[in-house]
């Protein structure tokens, strides 16, 4: 690592100009130091954020719940009031990492996280579009058992990696955040940027601006929902697919509201609305959730080493809904 | 009696001991628990300097130029070390002693045989400094098209290894007039040793003596290499290894960053360290190497075995040839009237390959024992039906009886406990919700090695005994063992012994590997123990200050501490050896055999594996013995596939400590489960880089992957195999983990994966 | 920018005055700097365990930590795991009679991690326990023998605790 600097700001406004002038945001530590040992991030300035006051509150109510930006993964994973309202949120945060990086990492962090992609990682690879603009994708052609199916571009391939983001995607979160100019309020589904034509830019975040925290909408839907993720190890690894899913069936047995996001298999956290589409106002019988869960991947171009997500994706949204129908919480 | 009725013995075959065979804890148990042993890394050495790595970024071509100026400028910079700057070595001799081909070695080479090839090391004041004047360092390459593999169309059909080639009878000619007849290709993925604590050492000069704090394997023989690299005498170097954080066949030899770091040491003056980063331990050695094996097997109608034909490949680095012998278990396992079987290695730009946990039997076993089931099935028999049909009377590959061979017992006593007689022969039949539920089973065996060993056994004035020698304790328990050994033959309390291993100034002691090392030691250790005891005992009758003195000839014994006269009368040893004015009693027995006593043999069988013995030198063949039972629950639709829970029996002759024996079992089990599940090095088959050279994306099994493992043990002493009784534990337990998992696999779903690891991907893609 | 600048950590209950670089590491600090080193680096990306101690009682990554953040948290090692008189701990005790380490290089950290897996309510089954077990690696395959500890160790502090 570069011989930083290391600051400590006691406020927004401090920790803001510190960004502003160039500084990179520490939180838990788990992201940004694992960059920087591997080269990837190469911070002239560390702003370490972990003690701003006020950042650390979880709050539900009836309609929403709030979630500072400087929460631990473990806390709100366990936070009762949460557990109850949202079960999908702490599923995803305990089937993500270890004990030990949720001890650690923060919410907001946690949404910033980078790729897994390893042409991205390994900074000795010239052509990473994400690192170096223009350099290429050295992605593409190589070893990609891992890498996007969905969202993907000509100039980028690399996974979302979250598990979290997943599910708030599912149920359309918004991100707080914080800069000069003030607090702004922005859907997560425009927070996470596809790669196009410029994969560097992953966030729609000002320079400076601070992620401060989320705000999540506790519909009757997500009362219901679950998350769940696939990979070889049973755990401590990331997701080859994962799927957040909520549904709410109306008093005539008909599907009145449904949430489906994907982990694992694009560029950014995806939500699957020609599936929810397919099935909203359907009986949620087998045939129509095999039928609409096969239209999930109808957008996806796999690569020679990750054509076996192309079935497994839709097998996985047709098991938990069915599931659903079965175990109706 | 059938097979199923015979006879299960549960615990350890030592039982019934009072101390060797006793289920004692660890007893350097606590210095572990507590943070206080000391690994190589965490010595406090005085004025250390840091040194880190530069690697290649190429795979194959030759450095044309380095520009270290910025690091040489970067704060805290003491050296730079590149291919320029730096003279070659010595070349040192192999680890069987063969002579080097060049006279010379560069630890530093221009020239690329591998993508993270050491190009470069820089050394400064402290780790995060090095680190950093690191990546400023600018390296241009000319480089050529690497070759990326077994599957590269360039790689060819390698090169025969004549020593691997083994026939008898007419495997041709039985194959050809088989009933059944099945060809079957079998691969296994470069597989990595990762062992936690990563590979690194300090060096520290003082004059022309070289001392090394490295975790080792093998303390003589890298004291060896390092002699020769630096033209030093070998009792100029010292190597201390008190703990060693796990090994699996990668810490036996000195490896080209311990090279780097005593050259930085030697040419600043002050001590070194250099911790290889976790990546590096990919690159900066090798593990097992890919292999590929094409059996053809013939049997009767009744799945009677008539004749195997393997051929082999392996892949090798450009730059030495590495061996994983394929054809370890093919040919020993059941009764195979013919037999022909040949190997090739294939130099591929890759980092030299190296052992890992039971090299060679433990692929071999992966193909042979997948094809026997692939053969019950087609026989439509009982896989284990088939195993028992085609038992070994004796050992076909040299014509020699078996020395001991519970192998019938271990399958009988695994069955039973896995409740083997209900599985359904069918697959896809078993079920549990969405789940495949798939029962298969495989055997396994590892030869008995022997080498020669040396301890050193003192009985002191305290009352307590010493015991020493240069072997190490990977985790294996030698430290428990030996004390025990000792204890047992010296009539004393286990706690009274201390036991100093894991250092070259200590009595020699060859590779800890091969599973050799329990065997001879205790042996070594026994020897000595009751060569010192005669010494006390000597003392006692004839030292005519001695309390004892005079009382007969031969009639004394040593119990509990105490002298004992035929009358009754005793003397504890530390009053006999306060009364005779000694500090201690000593002796010092090697097992060397009578006729290699001449110091060049002597220094021979310690730093080269030259004088291992074979399992079949002697009159018997000696093995230990194994065999696997395992559940698997494989989500088809989810490609998930998980282990339910594993039942193994094992034959490994006497066991000196049963609870120990169990973790080394169980050890090589989960790291069988890791290697058929999960483990795989991922090459980009476009630059010969591993892709996956990190401990996120090359997945060891965690805690969660492991499932119950029950394991039992049916052996029995084999006066053959050691001194004491014992045959060879921590190797064997891998042995068949694989295949065993590939035919529950099988089982489960109906499809036959014969490419390790066994993923859902690839569970998938098999339609 | 950054030379060595003064920190004082609190560990195991001691106050330990240092110099280190801001980008030194809490793992680096420990080992390198105060000859602390039952704490160990397996991989040095929080992809193994092996560096698992308690900052404020909950189980972290020391190589994934800067040193200055640790600044003012109470931090705890292995080496302040046993009593003050050098009585271990029931995990330690635990990990011993079960044989739940062999090479005992990743044990400190999953000691480490095992007391708080029990702390924070997680060692109620096996399967529970392999699961919040599963970010310590261990290459010897002492799993097994962990979750026995761990269960042990669970056992054993609820009975100091109801006397």
């Amino acid at each position: 690592m570069m011989d930083f600097s290391y600051a400590r700001p006691a406020d927004l406004a401090a920790a803001g100009a510190a960004l502003a002038a160039g500084g990179m945001a520490l939180g838990g530590g788990t992201g940004l130091l694992d960059l920087a040992k591997l080269g990837v991030a190469r911070p002239v300035a560390v702003v370490d954020l972990t003690r701003l006051p006020g950042l650390d509150a979880i709050q539900v109510s009836e309609t929403e719940a709030r979630i500072g930006a400087l929460v631990k993964m473990s806390r709100l994973a366990a936070h009762p009031a949460m557990r109850a309202a949202l079960p999908a949120v702490g599923q995803a945060l305990l089937a993500s990492a270890s004990p030990q990086i949720r001890n650690m990492a923060t919410i907001g962090g946690n949404l910033l996280q980078r790729t897994r992609c390893a042409y991205f990682r390994d900074a000795a690879v010239g052509s990473c579009n994400r690192r170096n603009p223009g350099s290429g994708c050295a992605a593409v052609g190589g070893v990609t058992r891992g890498h996007a199916l969905l969202g993907v571009s000509p100039h980028c391939i690399a996974t979302h990696p979250g598990d979290l983001a997943v599910a708030l995607v599912a149920f359309d979160a918004v991100v707080e955040t914080w800069s000069p100019n003030g607090q702004r309020l922005l859907s997560v589904h425009d927070f996470f940027l596809l790669p196009g034509a410029t994969p560097g830019q992953e966030f729609a975040l000002a320079p400076g601006e601070i992620v401060t925290g989320l705000r999540i909408p506790l519909a009757p839907v997500a009362r219901q929902a679950r998350y769940v993720k696939l990979r070889d190890r049973a755990s401590y690894e990331f997701a080859a697919a994962s799927l957040a899913a909520g549904m709410s069936l109306g008093v005539d047995g008909r599907i009145a509201d449904l949430r489906l996001a994907l982990g694992g298999v694009a560029t950014i956290p995806w939500r699957a609305r020609s599936v929810e589409a397919a099935l909203i106002g359907e009986h949620p019988t087998p045939a129509a959730i095999a039928a609409a869960a096969a239209l999930a991947m109808r957008e996806a171009e796999p690569q020679p080493d990750n054509r076996h997500k192309l079935a497994l994706v839709p097998a996985l949204i047709e098991r938990t809904l069915t599931d659903m129908v079965g175990e109706p919480a | 009696m059938s097979p199923l009725d015979a006879p299960v013995k549960r615990g350890g075959a030592g039982d019934g001991l009072p101390v060797l065979g006793a289920a004692l804890a660890r007893l350097d148990g606590v210095a572990k628990l507590e943070g206080s042993a000391r690994f190589a890394l965490d010595q406090p050495v005085e004025g250390l300097a840091h040194a880190v790595l530069l690697r290649a970024t190429i795979a194959a071509g030759r450095v044309t130029r380095i520009d270290a100026a910025a690091a040489e400028a970067a704060p805290g910079v003491l050296a730079v070390l590149t291919p320029d700057n730096t003279a070659p070595l010595a070349a040192a001799s192999s680890w069987t002693g063969a002579p080097p081909a060049q006279p010379q070695y560069r630890p530093l080479d221009a020239e690329i045989f591998h993508h993270g090839q050491q190009i470069a090391a820089v050394v400064a004041e402290t780790l995060e400094q090095a680190q950093e004047a690191a990546r400023l360092i600018l390296v241009d390459y000319e480089a050529v098209p690497a070759i990326t593999g077994l599957d590269d169309p360039r790689a060819g059909d390698g090169d025969p290894i004549d020593m691997l080639s083994k026939s008898w009878g007419d495997a041709a000619a039985a194959l050809d007039k088989a009933a059944v007849r099945l060809t079957l290709e079998y691969r296994t993925p470069r597989e990595f040793n990762m062992p936690i604590e990563p590979h690194g050492l300090i060096a520290q000069w003082d004059g022309e003596e070289l001392t090394l704090w490295e975790p080792s394997q093998w303390l003589d023989g890298m004291a060896r290499t390092y002699a020769e690299w630096f033209g030093l005498r070998f009792d100029q170097v010292r190597i201390v290894s008190p703990y060693i954080g796990g090994g699996f066949g990668s810490k036996a030899l000195a490896l080209p960053h311990g090279a780097v770091a005593a050259m930085a040491a030697r040419q600043l003056g002050r001590p070194v360290k250099l911790a290889l980063t976790r990546s590096q331990t990919f690159t900066g050695l090798g593990g097992r190497p890919a292999t590929r094996q094409v059996l053809e097997i013939g049997a009767t109608a009744g799945g009677r075995l008539l004749a195997i034909r393997q051929r082999g490949w392996n892949e090798t680095s450009m730059n030495a040839v590495s061996v994983e012998p394929l054809g370890s278990v093919t040919g020993l396992m059941y009764a195979l009237p013919n037999f022909d079987s040949r190997q090739n290695v294939v130099p591929v730009h890759t980092v030299q390959p190296g052992a890992k946990r039971a090299p060679g039997e433990n692929p071999s076993a992966f193909g042979l024992e997948s094809a026997i089931d692939e053969l019950a099935h087609a026989v439509g028999q009982d896989p284990l039906a088939l195993r028992l049909l085609n038992d070994a009377e004796h050992d076909h590959s040299s014509g020699k009886p078996w020395s001991t061979r519970k192998l019938r017992e271990a399958l009988a006593a695994g069955a039973v406990a896995f409740g083997w007689d209900r599985r359904d022969p069918m697959p896809r039949s078993m079920r549990d919700g969405h789940l495949l539920i798939g029962w298969g089973m495989a055997a396994g065996t590892y030869p008995v090695r022997r080498t020669a060993g040396e301890a050193l056994v003192g009985i002191l004035a305290d009352g307590s005994v010493e015991v020493a020698s240069s072997t190490a304790d990977m985790g294996t328990g030698a430290h428990t063992i030996l004390a025990q050994t000792a204890a047992e033959a010296l009539g004393l309390p286990v706690e009274r012994v201390q036991v100093r291993l894991g250092d070259s100034r200590l009595p020699r002691a060859p590779v800890t590997g091969g599973s050799q090392m329990a065997g001879l030691m205790t042996g070594a250790v026994h020897k000595a123990a009751l060569a010192a005891r005669e010494v006390l005992i000597g003392l006692a009758l004839s030292d005519p200050r001695s309390p004892l003195r005079g009382t007969g000839a031969n009639t004394l014994r040593l119990e509990g501490g105490m002298l004992v006269a035929p009358d009754g009368t005793a003397y504890d040893v530390s009053a006999v050896l306060k009364a005779t004015g000694r500090e201690r009693v000593e002796a010092l027995r090697d097992t060397l055999a009578e006729n290699r006593l001449k110091p060049e043999d002597h220094y021979r069988n310690f730093t080269t594996v030259s004088t291992m013995r074979a399992p079949t030198d002697g009159d018997y063949s000696m093995h230990s013995w194994c065999a696997h039972f395992v559940e698997v629950a494989v989500d088809e639709a989810l490609q998930t596939i998980r282990l339910r829970r594993v039942v193994s029996a094992f034959d490994s002759g006497r066991l000196y400590n049963p609870k120990l024996a169990a973790s080394q079992w169980k050890g090589g089990i989960v790291m069988g489960i890791g290697q058929a599940l999960l483990e795989e090095g991922l090459v980009d088959h476009r630059h010969a880089r591993l892709m996956n050279d990190n401990l996120g994306d090359y997945l060891l099994p965690t805690n969660a992957d492991i499932p119950e493992i029950e394991v039992i043990d049916v052996g029995e002493p084999d006066p053959h195999a050691s001194a004491l009784g014992g045959k060879a534990v921590g190797e064997l337990g891998i042995v068949g983990v694989a295949p065993a998992i590939a035919n529950a696999l099988f089982h489960a779903t109906g499809k036959r994966l014969r490419s390790l690891p066994l993923t859902g991907q690839r569970l998938a893609e098999a339609g | 920018m950054s030379t060595p600048r003064p920190l004082t950590l609190i560990v195991n209950g001691e106050p330990r005055a240092l110099q280190v670089e801001p980008r030194t590491t809490l793992l680096d600090a420990l080992r390198e700097r105060l000859d602390l080193t039952g704490t160990k680096k397996g991989c040095d990306h929080g992809q193994c365990g092996a560096c698992t101690l308690h900052v404020d009682g909950e189980r972290v990554l020391a190589c994934l930590t800067l040193a200055q953040q640790a600044e003012g948290r109470r931090i705890t090692t292995i080496e302040g795991l046993a009593g003050p008189d050098g009585t271990l701990h029931a995990v330690q005790k635990a990990f011993l009679a079960e044989d739940a380490f062999q090479c005992g290089y990743c044990t400190p950290g999953q000691i480490m991690s095992a007391v708080a897996c029990i702390r924070e309510g997680h060692a109620g089954s096996a399967a529970e326990i392999r699961e919040f077990m599963a970010g310590n690696l261990c290459r010897c395959g002492a799993y097994p023998h962990i979750v026995a500890a761990v269960q042990r160790a669970a056992r054993a502090l609820e009975q100091e605790t109801l006397a």
